[in-house]
């Protein structure tokens, strides 16, 4: 395992979707989006730094 | 040789490079969402 090539970034970046497939995965990585926003509002209202 | 995801070379690289246009419109929006907070209220 360890003579696995290593990746240079940013320019490998998309061999990314030769391991993992949009087709299947782009929605779920939305949806996980999505739910971490919310989070990041909830925290950002309950310490008070919304509107009131 | 078939990738992990089925995808081929080719496909990834078109594949991300839309990927990558709609994460920046993303970051761009959320960076003008928070100039607009700052401008309203700032949190410092």
């Amino acid at each position: 395992m360890s003579n696995v090539a290593k990746p240079r970034n940013p320019e490998d970046d998309w061999k990314i979707w030769l391991v993992v497939n949009p087709a299947t995965w782009l929605m779920p990585i939305f949806y996980a989006l999505l739910v971490l926003a919310i989070a990041v509002h909830a925290v950002v209202f309950s310490v008070g730094l919304g509107w009131q | 040789m078939a990738s992990l995801s089925g995808l081929t070379d080719q496909q990834a690289k078109e594949f991300h490079e839309q990927f990558k246009t709609t994460y920046t419109a993303f970051v761009g929006l959320a960076a003008l969402a928070h100039l607009f907070v700052i401008a309203a209220n700032p949190w410092w």
